[in-house]
């Protein structure tokens, strides 16, 4: 199903650089003239990432109707958008791709006069290399990559790369189903960037994750539920996850835990932006600016068990989720190089070596 | 009757388990009281209650069914026309006309749904400039399903007729039936049969179709399957588990029923 819908995102672009070249990338988008009727607001977002009952209170308190749709991953979105499907005003996709659509032509710069709650956000995560000035998005929820064990089948002394990348053969282990992420772990490992360009260390990495798929205790590679339930049915040792997947599962085992590896790890932001084509873009701003305040920012949260980049919300998550040290990761990792966002490549080279070592793991 | 080799029925045993054994599966999980469905919690019934209690589902279940049977309906009506047409006529374009027919059906679901999304966002824009302006949506979708099921409407109602010559309805004209008397007496009636297979195909079709569906759909209208696969992200929900048991419950009841309805027929073409 995804292949089909990657496969459908290539065949858009395709036609797209032929009906239309942007010369420019939209900085100065034209000032939007609203076609909405301003009562009925259209989001499209992940499945299960937003409380529904923020959502009736939003719509409640401003008179208003709040659609939401759901996709399954970022390239299927931007494939529905970029055909020109219907004309929602928010989207959420996930911080790599904010570039490529800004270059699409479907984003409108934010207006930031009318989200004064931007001010919540925390520091760290203002001005992000992957969108500067947050021209375009502010942050919604994020995730880190954590390993995953259930106490109950094996506890690990130290959460550390290692236990992966290292010489023991023995666990049984899961990748995550992400060729950023598995490549980006590797190179945490051998302590460079996740999104290196160097294609020496890329060249190491690949080496590496030979290696690793070529144990005894490789399990494969799966999304976050898979490996989430193989953890639950204690069916292997450990696994890569993002770790809201997994800590929604303490609800039901207490001895499934997650942790950051003590090398580093990637991280990935899910946004919020505005569409160009947007009809409702003065409403479409009140929400966001709605779901950046800290009650609300808090409340997400403790629905997703994703963590929120929202430093007002921090006080009011729930107890079980502010003790979690792999849901707040230290401040410091975010500027100490431990922990990388996974960020856009440049096209050409550095895209196809990526691609190639992902190839090739997966055509083991 | 001659004994099947018991080798033969083991292995035909086996076919029918792997085809059946992940239905089953489902089905005994949309028991399981446990939010992911890993390992086995207990016996609950709970997951109905969770399912009967979701308003999107509902929708979804209602939007699916309106689109499946609207669409049946109009692709096996334009299908069957098509079908007749190729088989009675000698055209001019006729290979060329069921390379196209054909088509549609070789077609990746992909590559039908990422067109028709460009198609609609083309018209729009043609309409929009006259100051009019549509939404995707339940006419979106219909269009493009009763697109795909036109073909295999009429390609079933022309296999079924392919061994027919025209002489059966010949006689009947020489008979002194009418142009449309012809039409239904003796020609619809053979293909019947053909019509009948061609609907529940293109029912079917519709009921599943995802890929054509998820981008044809505007915002706030969603069938069955696109709210099953966009929950992909975080995993599915073990209330969708008992909503694929219902849907299982339902379809054995349809067949049963088909098979007690049509018998008697059957036998009388």
């Amino acid at each position: 199903m995804k292949r089909s819908l990657v496969l459908g995102l290539i065949l858009l672009c395709g036609c797209y650089r032929v009906a239309k070249v942007p010369t420019t990338p939209t900085v100065s988008a034209p000032t939007p003239v609203s076609r909405g009727d301003g009562r009925t607001l259209r989001v499209f977002i992940w499945s299960e990432y937003i409380d529904p009952d923020i959502v009736t209170a939003f719509e409640k308190a401003n008179g208003v109707k709040v659609i939401l749709d759901t996709y399954e991953s970022n390239e299927a979105m931007l494939a529905k958008l970029q055909g020109g499907g219907s004309e929602y005003d928010i989207a959420v996709p996930s911080n790599y791709v904010i570039q490529t659509m800004a270059r699409a032509g479907l984003l409108q710069p934010l207006n930031k006069t009318w989200l004064p709650n931007l001010k919540n956000i925390g520091a760290g995560f203002l001005n992000a290399a992957y969108d500067p000035g947050n021209t375009y998005s502010v942050p919604y929820q994020y995730a880190a990559t954590g390993l995953a064990f259930n106490r109950a089948r094996y506890a690990p002394p130290t959460a550390t790369w290692d236990l992966i990348f290292g010489p023991q053969d023995t666990l049984k282990f899961i990748l995550l189903d992400d060729p950023r992420e598995v490549v980006g772990a590797a190179l945490k490992y051998l302590g460079f960037s996740a999104n290196t360009t160097d294609v020496a260390q890329l060249r190491a990495a690949r080496d590496l994750l030979r290696r690793t798929v070529a144990k005894r205790g490789f399990e494969g590679f799966d999304g976050g539920p898979g490996t989430r339930n193989k953890l639950l049915a204690k069916q292997i040792d450990l696994g890569q996850i993002y770790v809201g997947d997994l800590l929604i599962a303490t609800e039901e085992d207490k001895n499934v835990q997650v942790e950051l590896p003590q090398e580093g790890t990637t991280i990935s932001m899910d946004t919020l932006v505005v569409l160009r084509r947007s009809p409702n873009p003065e409403l479409a701003h009140r929400f966001i600016n709605y779901i950046l305040s800290a009650e609300v920012g808090a409340a997400i949260s403790n629905y997703t068990y994703y963590a929120t980049p929202n430093a007002a919300a921090q006080p009011l998550l729930d107890d079980f989720l502010k003790e979690v040290p792999a849901l707040n990761p230290p401040a410091a990792w975010l500027t100490n190089g431990k922990l990388d966002f996974i960020g856009e490549l440049p096209a050409g080279r550095p895209q196809r070596l990526y691609d190639r070592i992902w190839t090739e793991l997966k055509s083991r | 009757m001659r004994r099947t080799h018991p080798a033969l029925s083991a292995w035909a045993w086996l076919v029918y388990a792997f085809l059946y054994l992940p239905i089953v599966v489902v089905i005994v999980f949309s028991f399981n009281d446990s939010r992911f469905g890993a390992t086995w919690a207990g016996f609950t019934t709970r997951w109905y209650g969770v399912l009967f209690a979701r308003a999107d589902v509902r929708e979804a279940v209602a939007h699916t069914l309106e689109i499946a049977l609207l669409s049946t309906v109009v692709s096996t009506i334009l299908g069957t026309l098509v079908g007749l047409g190729l088989w009675r006529y000698t055209l001019r374009f006729r290979t060329g006309l069921t390379f196209l027919l054909v088509m549609p059906i070789v077609m990746p679901d992909v590559v039908m749904g990422v067109s028709l999304l460009m198609f609609y966002a083309f018209v729009r824009g043609l309409l929009e400039r006259a100051g009019w302006t549509f939404d995707n949506g339940f006419w979106t979708v219909l269009l493009a399903h009763v697109t795909f099921q036109i073909s295999y409407v009429a390609l079933t109602v022309r296999s079924r007729l392919a061994g027919y010559g025209r002489d059966l309805e010949e006689a009947a004209r020489d008979l002194g039936a009418t142009g449309l008397r012809s039409f239904l007496h003796v020609v619809l009636p053979l293909a019947t049969p053909g019509v009948l297979a061609g609907a529940l195909l293109a029912f079917t079709l519709s009921l599943d179709d995802f890929v054509v569906t998820y981008f044809t759909s505007g915002s706030g209208f969603r069938t069955l399957p696109v709210l099953i696969y966009t929950n992909v992200k975080r995993g599915v929900t073990p209330d969708i588990n008992a909503l694929s048991a219902l849907l299982v419950l339902v379809t054995v009841v349809a067949i049963i029923a088909a098979n007690a309805l049509l018998r008697p027929r059957r036998s009388a073409t």
